[in-house]
């Protein structure tokens, strides 16, 4: 109840992240792409000293890149002692909940299920509770995370 | 030795100080297992220390106690309180004699036998009593120990400590995760300097800002090295026990064994050090006690008679990788699968479906060991898995592979805590990457002809050094789009890989050597297994560093034990057979060829025509940090915009010899025709039908050699008002000097090159051996004095140049 959360467009949709992840916003410079890893990730950037993987989130929701406009900045979290930088479409607002989150029937759609902790209710209306962990993890955890359970 | 000694005692401490909450946790519950283990490993390791000093008391002492331990540990005998109690005096005694070979003291003669008999290791136990116990400890430190009481160790330890105070030197223990937070505190104030130095740069010359930020440059490259040395150490440290080891072992053991080290200036955390000292000798104990064959053995099987022990460091990233290999019968697939299910580690099906890599990795087990006797050196079950341990709390972790009869190959693997490590930083499609420094052999640029880059199949191979070399194309590895550059212009960056194992990366450019700082990657990048970390370039862009072991290993250009000792011992055979003189051929700035014998060739570089310097009176050049003297180069101007070096060493001294073309390595013909003409020259050899001078090392170092000069910046004293500082100063500074301010009389500022104006010069001001430049301060006044007006800079600059290269250059 009453938490702070971030109010972000990812793909077009309104998320929440947890005020409390977010460390910062920035607006991203110069991206150094890293080849040989899986598309989601953008590449790493600089902030201050410290190096950003920066994360895709229209790419690590299954998303095309093109279908969504960006306006490059992003918000930085930190997860297991490394920092990543999330690209978004746009930040919106940082508002705080009225609700717990919770489950919608029928899902939210192949794409968003496996990101997604439930709907929550907030002051400026309904949005999708992001799982960072999720997130970050890129569009071929699920279909790894079933091979692992059925081995 | 007493290095060593003073390691061997503060290991000791260190361990008993350890195991003194185990002691007593175990005397509270003697059926307790794995404080048993605990204790064991104390005097297992104990025993297999002094057994390398020459402690015989020490020795015999742990070894009892370790026999009665290992037959509670094998269930043989049950642990009771008189037992506790033996074992315990014997610690105590231990602790004791640790003290007096630390004070240098003879610790009095006797009372261990009742002490070791007192374990019953052959009789009944019940047959001790206290009294016997006591009377046998006549040293200070042993006294029997009642059950209960708190700190039984410190007892042994306080008493004998209070009396004994040698002048040692001043030192502090503090907590690592402090210094890990002072460490990175630093790096990060490295990559804040180096941003805050772009941005200075980027909005051009700024004296007054310019002058404290080369001073915070200063400072903070003086705290970095401090801080760096405060947790570095090289790894020599830890090999220069090594071969006094092997040796004694060896000889213990009636086998040969020679040790070949590599990689003694990878430096790692002290704490490392301490960590991996543990687990290599045990390692080095296996091998030469398992894994090599007695001579006659060794003889029989088609082997030389001496068994090779390798021990290789390499840095990369955020690990070290130490490779131990052996020659000698390697690990019995067979044999360690049998043991594993008779000792109920594995089942009979689950061995039926293991590889036999995943056998091989069993002897890391608790409780393991095939040996068939019990020796004093290794063999009881105790060692690898506490190898293992070990390594894994650091957060490193040990591998094993072995071909039967031809050797075994353990990898370590430990991770660095912290990381400024050289790098060179490539460029492929407009693309930086870094490569740690300590994996680069050579660098070569493609058009040199000997490298003769073909393609067999998809392979592409280089030749180096008369080698076949695999070489892997970078823009490939990466999938990165091809770029305009052909294949055969790359530049070859030639890597060796902790395994011995040499291949060539092609990449476009070169671009700098320096330092790194590298950060961890995100797991998700991790994955790639290409990239070692990241750091930060001077501008601020994040860069990869790429982990060159596993791009190795993706390639399969990683060999496994087998070919590694082989390629070794035929080197070895091959050397002692026919003594082969090898030369590099080249052709000089007269057109002339020539070659240099390759044992003096220390390596190849190449420098911009403008990194030498041809002012003074003999031409010198700089190559990493160092000043060299400059032979072979043409009259007047250097033609080309970079000029190839071959840097030339007779193990003390170091020059240059600058060349037109690098041509190959050769093997010099038996027959040279000496040359008496030209001193300079050795001799006249036929090589491929046509003659070639061959320079004669002996002329070159005597006229030229010089031991290598680290660079430092020459001192300039200036006058102390105000212009000085603030408008000569950034100028001299420019210059490539470093100020000493006028008034402080530094003891080595006498050879400094000293500014002084004429209107106020005296005959104070001119004392002194260096070389001396006059300013005036009006345009026209005193022409002819050989003054310089203040404003002039170019005449300035050119005095300052003059003077550097004369007299400041040299201190």
């Amino acid at each position: 109840m009453n938490e702070l959360m971030v109010m972000t467009q990812i793909a077009g949709r309104r998320c929440a992240l947890p005020a409390h992840d977010v460390k910062s916003v920035i607006e991203l410079s110069t991206i150094t792409p890293v080849p040989q890893t899986p598309e989601f990730i953008a590449g790493i950037t600089a902030m201050r000293s410290q190096a950003l993987t920066v994360i895709d989130c229209r790419l690590t929701l299954g998303f095309e890149q093109t279908d969504w406009e960006t306006d490059n900045r992003a918000a930085v979290i930190s997860i297991g002692g490394h920092f990543y930088a999330l690209l978004i479409d746009a930040i919106e607002d940082i508002t705080t909940t009225t609700g717990e989150p919770g489950q919608v029937s029928g899902g939210f759609g192949p794409e968003w299920s496996r990101v997604a902790k439930g709907m929550i209710e907030t002051a400026s209306g309904p949005a999708l509770l992001i799982d960072l962990h999720a997130l970050i993890a890129g569009p071929d955890e699920r279909l790894t995370g079933s091979l692992n359970a059925a081995a | 030795m007493d290095d060593l000694l003073a390691d061997f005692v503060a290991e000791t401490r260190e361990m008993l100080e350890a195991s003194e909450g185990e002691i007593v946790a175990w005397e509270a519950d003697p059926a307790d297992s794995a404080r048993l283990d605990t204790i064991f490993r104390f005097v297992h390791t104990v025993k297999g220390n002094c057994g390398f000093f020459d402690f015989p008391r020490l020795a015999g002492l742990s070894h009892a106690a370790e026999d009665a331990l290992a037959d509670c540990r094998a269930g043989r005998r049950k642990p009771d309180s008189a037992l506790v109690t033996a074992v315990l005096a014997i610690v105590d005694r231990i602790s004791a004699m640790v003290d007096a070979i630390e004070a240098g003291e003879d610790f009095p003669e006797g009372g261990d036998e009742a002490l070791i008999a007192a374990l019953g290791n052959d009789k009944d136990t019940e047959d001790l009593s206290f009294e016997e116990l006591k009377d046998a400890g006549q040293g200070s430190a042993v006294e029997p120990v009642s059950p209960g009481s708190d700190d039984i160790a410190a007892e042994g330890d306080a008493p004998k400590k209070a009396d004994t105070s040698p002048a040692v030197q001043r030192s502090i223990r503090l907590p690592v995760d402090l210094l890990d937070r002072v460490m990175s505190g630093v790096s990060d104030m490295v990559l804040a300097r180096n941003d805050l130095g772009h941005r200075l740069r980027q909005a051009g010359n700024q004296p007054t800002i310019d002058g404290p930020f080369e001073r915070l440059t200063t400072i903070l490259s003086d705290v970095r090295d401090a801080i760096t040395r405060m947790r570095m150490q090289r790894i020599e440290t830890l090999f220069s026990a090594l071969p006094r080891l092997v040796r004694d072992l060896s000889a213990e053991l009636g086998k040969q064994v020679m040790i070949d080290l590599e990689g003694g200036d990878v430096e790692l955390d002290r704490e490392m050090v301490e960590m991996v000292r543990d687990p290599l000798t045990h390692i080095i104990r296996n091998a030469i006690d398992h894994g090599i064959e007695t001579p006659s053995a060794r003889l029989k099987d088609g082997k030389r008679e001496i068994g090779l022990l390798s021990i290789a460091a390499r840095q990369s990233g955020n690990t070290i990788s130490i490779v131990v290999s052996d020659d000698g019968r390697g690990l019995d697939e067979a044999r360690i699968a049998t043991k594993a299910v008779e000792t109920g580690l594995i089942t009979a099906s689950q061995r039926a479906e293991m590889s036999r890599e995943k056998v091989l990795q069993l002897i890391f087990e608790p409780g393991f060991s095939t040996a068939d006797t019990v020796s004093n050196v290794s063999g009881r079950g105790v060692g690898l898995d506490v190898v293992r341990d070990n390594l894994e709390k650091v957060g490193g972790s040990i591998k094993v592979s072995s071909q039967p009869g031809i050797g075994t190959l353990f990898t370590l693997q430990i991770p660095l805590t912290l990381s400024i490590i050289a790098g060179l930083t490539v460029e492929v499609g407009d693309q930086r990457f870094a490569i740690p420094q300590s994996y680069i052999e050579e660098i070569i640029h493609a058009s040199a002809k000997a490298l003769d880059f073909t393609r067999v199949g998809e392979t592409a191979l280089v030749t180096f050094r008369g080698d076949r070399v695999p070489c892997l194309m970078l823009s490939e590895v990466l999938a990165l789009d091809h770029s305009e550059i052909e294949e055969d212009q790359h530049t070859m960056v030639l890597l060796r890989l902790a395994s011995g194992d040499l291949f060539a990366l092609a990449v476009e450019r070169i671009h700098s050597h320096g330092d790194l700082v590298v950060k961890p990657l995100a797991p998700a990048v991790m994955k790639s297994e290409i990239y070692a970390g990241s750091s930060l370039l001077d501008n601020g862009q994040p860069i990869l560093l790429l982990d060159v072991t596993n791009i190795a290993s993706r390639y399969g250009l990683v060999s496994d034990a087998r070919t590694r000792v082989r390629e070794i011992g035929d080197d070895v055979i091959a050397a002692d057979r026919h003594q082969v003189s090898r030369a590099m051929l080249f052709t000089d700035f007269s057109n002339r060829r020539c070659a240099v014998r390759l044992e003096l060739v220390k390596r190849i570089e190449t420098a911009p025509a403008s990194a030498i310097d041809l002012s003074g009176a003999r031409p010198r050049a700089v190559i990493d940090g160092m000043i060299l003297p400059v032979v072979g180069l043409p009259e007047g101007q250097i033609p080309t915009e970079k000029v190839r070096l071959l840097r030339l060493s007779d193990g003390e001294c170091e020059l240059l010899h600058a060349v037109r073309e690098i041509d190959d390595a050769v093997e010099l013909p038996g027959m040279l025709k000496p040359e008496r003409d030209d001193p300079l020259i050795e001799a006249i050899a036929l090589i491929e039908g046509s003659t070639v001078a061959l320079m004669d090392g002996h002329e070159l170092f005597t006229r030229h050699g010089e031991p290598p000069e680290p660079l430092a910046r020459p001192l300039c004293r200036i006058p102390s008002d105000d212009w000085s500082r603030t408008i000569l100063a950034p100028l001299v500074v420019s210059a490539g000097y470093e100020i000493v301010d006028g008034d402080e009389d530094h003891g080595d500022s006498e050879n400094a090159v000293r500014v002084v104006f004429v209107e106020e010069s005296s005959a104070a001001s001119e004392k002194g051996d260096g070389s001396v430049i006059r300013l005036r301060s009006e345009l026209d006044a005193g022409d002819g004095d050989g003054s310089i007006y203040r404003y002039d800079r170019e005449a300035l600059m050119s005095a300052l140049k003059e003077a550097r290269s004369a007299g400041g250059l040299i201190r």
